[in-house]
């Protein structure tokens, strides 16, 4: 479904990724792991289209998307979420879903539907979405105004709602108490038995060598290791990547082995 | 009573001004170019008018509609800046129309003698209203009706998916591209349809004033534009039309009362506003300037969570 | 076209590149600010005017460089003002309310100066009005040559400050990390004021070397300096200073270049279109200053 050919970001000096292949296949969940500064991020902005590659290809379902801008990868079927929140604050929480539902017709109708459509046709859509993420009832509140936790939902359902075959989440778990993480596995495994595909990007051990079904560490800006969960877990360049060359750090030995 | 005609007319020319700002700013882009959009509406229908014996209609139509293809064509390179740097384009572009008009010699003769814009003299003779026998009454139901055509229009779209998309943009770009928004048909709309708004204010303003020149358009009165609907809060078309009777009143009206001080008054109500109701008139309610706000350069942490960006 | 038109249009350049010291400085200005408050200042140019009209008042007892100097100091005092009154206590989240505070203030600066000397031109005391040195073909002229030197000598002082000392580091700290710097120690209020008051004292020198080079102050010079300044700062590169001092010589030049070629009316139009080719080739300006990734 996605490859990234050898691509490569740098900025100045700095290789921020620097010569990865990636492949994601249809209806997994992949997990992309790394210490901090390890190039994740970039890798997901590469892969959204918000950086330009310095060198290599992206294929996103048999096309290449290189050269593409976001908006037209998210109507090729891309959505992501951010890993500090953006959402739209000052609108409601329907305004948000209805904003991101990406209008696939063509024509007079679909410029209709993408530009003019009436508001109350928005309430409508929304509404199986807010089911999903938990915010029926909420409707009308002003996105700004939610619980850390339920923006949070708010940003999957935004990228969920469009229907996008590529989910890509950037660390979605981030600031979660242990609860808001076990709905998120809950959630990420209803969308991957939805048909979708998910790109996983996380600190958070537990949840990502539990859901997903194969995982690709990065360090430096460069794949080190690819694998299922437990494999990954035991591969000595990865716990010599998060503990460095010191293995007395209990606390990254106990998280990398759950 | 023909003082208050005379200012009801320029409350509602500037009402048109300052909706066209509304628009661009929904996309959250700060533009200094209205004032550009409204000379070229204004010298425009003049000219079609007094130099071409167009009808009314057929002038501001096509003035405004000119308008709204430059700032189309204006738009696409412009809007690929943001920030204060579209500010300064924007102010560039402005001060561009401004300094063409200013050089602008062209004149046609008709019965009544040479007519057209003679350089820094201006252009005078947009006499279509007097020729016509318009009354003062009949000039004011027509801007008028024009402003409630273009509040109603404006309304609808914000109502509709357009307006959603535009405050999405306007929020934040990095999401909106990403959740499949296309910024630059968003930004270029909005940027469009606020030039062909001010376009036909400005044709509205060269008629009703029969004479304008360079110093009718500067960069003064494209911070006007941008004050009405900042000052009158960002979130309804009405702040702005109160913002504009409020500030229009407070400069005319009170010309007899402050005499030459209104504008300084002007400048320190505007501040006054600002500190008061930063959000302005209609927005928030009311908060009081005080220290436990945070010094204004500073990201408190807790902010940098819920991700405002 | 001739030599001795070639030379005059060299002359008009080199004449435009030192009143264009005086550009460097607004600009610089304008770009201090940006950088650390990430907000524009519309009232910095009417600003440093206004320092320059006030340092008038002891025009009749002081000789010019005293002047000249209290032109500063009250561009800092101004400065202060300025962002007690338009920055300190606007909130974040309204980004447009800064944009207007500052157009309040701009307009309150104008309409007090225009109270003040009933809408005349004052004159203002020139230094080496009268002196020109001749080199070679070209002509430099005293006075212009006074208005670069101090116009360096500022820019200078500047550097010093904000390599050598704390407060310039607090400054450049502020700038990139605002919450990392509050975490070491550095007040950021007290930072940003300080910022403004540099810049302000910037732009009363600024005020003053304009007015020197012209003869005369004029509230007429408010609305081009304003302009003229965030076309420095746009060409410069937002943020960059060395950006801001080349883009304030080069706006000089080809101002007085156009002038030379196309006359006074015409000229401005050929400073904004180069804007716009700057900005169409080169968004990020001359030296795009380092950001953060995103």
């Amino acid at each position: 479904m996605l490859e990234l050919q050898n691509v490569a970001r740098h900025f100045g000096g700095i290789k921020a990724v620097d010569g990865i292949d990636l492949t994601v296949h249809q209806g997994e969940i992949l997990g992309l792991i790394g210490p901090n500064g390890s190039g994740k991020s970039t890798t997901v902005n590469l892969i959204a289209g918000l950086y330009k590659p310095t060198s290599g290809r992206v294929r996103f379902l048999q096309e290449d998307v290189t050269e593409l801008q976001p908006h037209e990868r998210a109507e090729r079927g891309m959505a992501r979420t951010f890993q500090n929140i953006r959402l739209f604050s000052q609108l409601s929480v329907w305004q948000n879903l209805w904003a991101a539902r990406v209008v696939r017709e063509s024509g007079w109708a679909g410029l209709r539907a993408r530009w003019f459509a009436s508001a109350a046709q928005g309430r409508e859509q929304a509404e199986q979405m807010l089911e999903f993420c938990g915010l029926q009832g909420k409707r009308d509140l002003l996105a700004g105004n939610l619980a850390f936790g339920e923006q949070r939902r708010l940003e999957l359902a935004r990228a969920a709602i469009s229907g996008a075959p590529l989910l890509l989440l950037d660390e979605p778990a981030a600031g979660m108490n242990a609860e808001e993480i076990d709905d998120l596995d809950q959630r990420i495994r209803t969308l991957r038995s939805q048909g979708r595909t998910i790109l996983l990007i996380e600190h958070h051990m537990e949840l990502v060598m539990g859901v997903s079904d194969r995982v690709v560490v990065l360090n430096f800006g460069r794949k080190i290791a690819e694998g299922l969960p437990h494999e990954v877990q035991q591969d000595p360049q990865v716990q010599a990547a998060y503990l460095g060359a010191d293995e007395d750090d209990e606390l990254a030995q106990t998280a990398l082995r759950a | 009573m023909d003082f208050y005609i005379g200012l009801m007319q320029v409350i509602g020319v500037h009402t048109l001004l300052g909706l066209s700002a509304w628009c661009v700013l929904h996309t959250g882009q700060v533009s200094l170019a209205q004032g550009g959009f409204f000379a070229i509406g204004a010298y425009g229908a003049g000219m079609l008018t007094a130099m071409a014996g167009w009808p009314l209609g057929g002038a501001l139509a096509a003035a405004a509609l000119l308008s709204g293809l430059v700032a189309v064509t204006v738009g696409f390179p412009a809007l690929r800046v943001k920030g204060l740097m579209l500010v300064v384009a924007t102010t560039a572009f402005a001060e561009i129309v401004r300094l063409v008009f200013f050089n602008l010699k062209w004149q046609v003769q008709t019965p009544q003698g040479p007519v057209g814009p003679d350089g820094g003299l201006g252009f005078g003779g947009i006499r279509y209203f007097p020729a016509h026998a318009w009354s003062g009454l009949e000039v004011l139901a027509l801007i008028w009706s024009l402003v409630a055509a273009v509040m109603l229009t404006l309304w609808w779209l914000d109502r509709s998916r357009v307006g959603t998309l535009w405050r999405a943009v306007g929020e934040d770009e990095v999401a909106a591209q990403s959740a499949g928004i296309n910024l630059t048909i968003a930004k270029v709309s909005a940027f469009g349809i606020g030039g062909v708004i001010a376009g036909l204010a400005g044709g509205l303003f060269s008629h009703n004033t029969t004479h304008i020149e360079h110093g009718n358009f500067t960069i003064l009165l494209a911070t006007f534009a941008i004050a009405y609907p900042i000052l009158g809060g960002l979130k309804s078309l009405a702040g702005t039309l109160v913002a504009v009777v409020f500030i229009q009143g407070l400069l005319i009206e009170g010309l007899r009362f402050l005499g030459d001080w209104r504008s300084l008054l002007f400048g320190a109500l505007i501040l006054a506003v600002m500190l008061v109701r930063p959000g302005g008139v209609l927005a928030a309610p009311l908060q009081w300037p005080t220290n436990r706000r945070k010094p204004a350069s500073g990201t408190a942490v807790p902010q940098e969570r819920t991700g405002h960006a | 076209m001739s030599w001795i038109d070639f030379l005059d249009l060299m002359q008009s350049l080199l004449d435009g590149v030192m009143f264009g010291a005086t550009y460097a400085l607004i600009g610089i200005g304008f770009t201090l600010i940006f950088g650390v408050m990430h907000k524009i200042n519309l009232s910095y140019a009417a600003a440093s005017v206004g320092a320059a009209y006030l340092s008038l008042l002891i025009v009749q007892v002081a000789p010019a460089p005293a002047v000249y100097l209290l032109a500063a100091l009250s561009g800092g005092v101004l400065g202060a003002l300025v962002y007690y009154l338009c920055f300190r206590f606007l909130p974040l989240s309204q980004p447009l309310a800064t944009l207007m505070s500052t157009v309040g203030m701009l307009l309150v600066l104008e309409e007090a100066i225009v109270h003040a000397t009933a809408g005349m031109p004052q004159n203002y005391p020139a230094a080496f009005a009268g002196v020109v040195f001749d080199i070679g073909p070209f002509m430099l002229r005293g006075d212009l040559l006074f208005v670069f030197a101090l116009g360096c000598a500022a820019m200078l002082g500047l550097k010093l400050m904000l390599e050598r000392t704390r407060l310039g580091l607090a400054t450049r700290a502020v700038a990139q990390q605002p919450v990392a710097a509050q975490l070491c120690g550095m007040s950021v209020d007290g930072t940003n004021a300080s910022t403004f008051v540099i810049a302000g004292l910037l732009g009363g020198t600024a005020g003053a070397m304009t007015g020197a080079a012209i003869g005369v102050l004029s509230p007429l010079l408010t609305l081009p300096l304003t302009v003229k300044g965030l076309v420095v700062t746009v060409i410069g590169g937002l943020g960059s200073i060395p950006g801001a001092i080349l883009a304030g010589l080069i706006v000089g030049g080809v101002e007085n270049l156009f002038q030379f070629l196309r006359g006074v009316s015409e000229r401005d139009i050929y400073v904004m279109l180069m804007l716009f080719a700057f900005l169409v080739f080169r968004p990020g300006g001359l030296f795009a200053a380092p950001g953060g990734r995103d």
